[in-house]
């Protein structure tokens, strides 16, 4: 049986798929570089290695 | 008031110029200071990074300054910790406040709207003259690169990275406590492997290729290189109870990239630009998800997958 250009169109859709929703967790205090790297805290001088004279590194990786 | 020094008072000083170029990712960046009190030093890792070069991407000038409490510009951004951004007519201003030091900043960096030249000022107090300084210590260097990157360069990635035997590179995306640091060091001694990073890699598109870099913004591994390469795979960490990968849809991928990244969450056109190199950069590597345990298994199994 002929399918029109329309009918052909529709059958080669993909199937339907119900939209799902995937959480993807944000840590604000790392993503915008706010915190002391080394102790969690605010602040160079803070802890850990952190001071104005020397940089200090990830707690953690 | 400090924040109103011009640019030209910089120049003022009688000391010899002292100046450094550091390239990172392919971006190079002068800093240079006239005040003979002005001692510098920087990290081991970051001393990989230092470069001649004559005509740097963006200039930075140093000076100490008598800084005040009071802001002047319009505030625009405040990271609820260390820093403020204010904008002054067409300049961002960076306000760096630590509760060591008080109210008044211990720093203020101001750039040009395109972050190619600026000037950083630091409090006398905070940073005595004489004593061994790095004027764009954390996160000052970062948010200068981030700046820069989301003005159609690239992105950081919160990843470790390595480069493989063959020459490509793979990127372990995760947050702190992943596994970054645990899975460069699984990969440290394999023969022909160079660790990248074990913290911080920017991605680069560059002609057809995305590109990894090192930085020298390592984790507690102190693993940093100035290496590059062409990206091959991207892995988003997780703690597993066995060694398993999972391909990622591009809609998750673009997602978790953005969750590991660091971002101008200030500036809407960079905002723009980086989910559609995200976008971009998922449609042309494949990503996935990497279950893993903390051993040489993981390496073995991820080998035997790139030969098969």
């Amino acid at each position: 049986m002929y399918k029109g250009p329309e009918q052909e169109s529709l059958d080669q859709r993909k199937p339907y798929l119900k939209p799902d929703l995937t959480r993807v967790d944000l840590r604000p205090e790392e993503a915008v570089l706010g915190n002391c790297k080394m102790s969690g805290v605010s602040g160079p001088s803070s802890g850990g290695n952190c001071s104005p004279a020397g940089p200090c590194f990830t707690q953690g990786s | 008031m400090a924040e109103r020094l011009a640019i030209s008072e910089l120049e003022s000083f009688d000391g010899r110029a002292v100046r450094e170029c550091i390239r990172i990712a392919g971006i190079s960046t002068a800093i240079v200071c006239q005040d003979p009190g002005m001692k510098w030093e920087v990290s081991e890792a970051t001393a990989k990074f230092l470069v001649n070069a004559t005509d740097p991407d963006v200039e930075v000038r140093v000076a100490f300054a008598d800084l005040t409490e009071t802001a002047s510009g319009d505030r625009v951004f405040d990271s609820g910790a260390l820093w403020q951004l204010y904008r002054q007519e067409e300049r961002c201003v960076f306000r760096f406040v630590s509760p060591v030091f008080g109210p008044v900043p211990y720093k203020i960096a101001r750039f040009a709207s395109d972050f190619t030249s600026g000037d950083v000022y630091l409090h006398p107090r905070c940073s005595p003259r004489g004593q061994p300084a790095y004027p764009l210590e954390y996160p000052l260097d970062e948010l200068l690169m981030i700046n820069l990157l989301a003005r159609g360069r690239g992105a950081e990635v919160h990843a470790a990275g390595i480069i493989d035997r063959g020459g490509n590179g793979h990127l372990f995306l995760g947050q702190s406590g992943a596994g970054k640091t645990t899975m460069a060091r699984l990969w440290q001694n394999e023969e022909g492997v160079q660790i990248l990073s074990d913290d911080r890699v920017i991605l680069r598109n560059q002609g057809q290729s995305v590109r990894i870099y090192g930085t020298p913004w390592h984790g507690e591994g102190r693993l940093a290189s100035p290496a590059c390469a062409p990206l091959k795979r991207i892995y988003f960490l997780r703690h597993g109870s066995h060694n398993r990968v999972i391909p990622q849809r591009a809609a998750e991928a673009v997602a978790r990239l953005c969750a590991c990244s660091f971002l101008p969450f200030f500036n809407s056109e960079g905002i723009d630009f980086t989910l559609a190199f995200f976008e971009e950069v998922v449609s042309s590597i494949p990503c996935y998800e990497l279950s893993f345990l903390p051993d040489q298994s993981v390496v073995a199994m991820l080998k035997k997958r790139e030969v098969e």
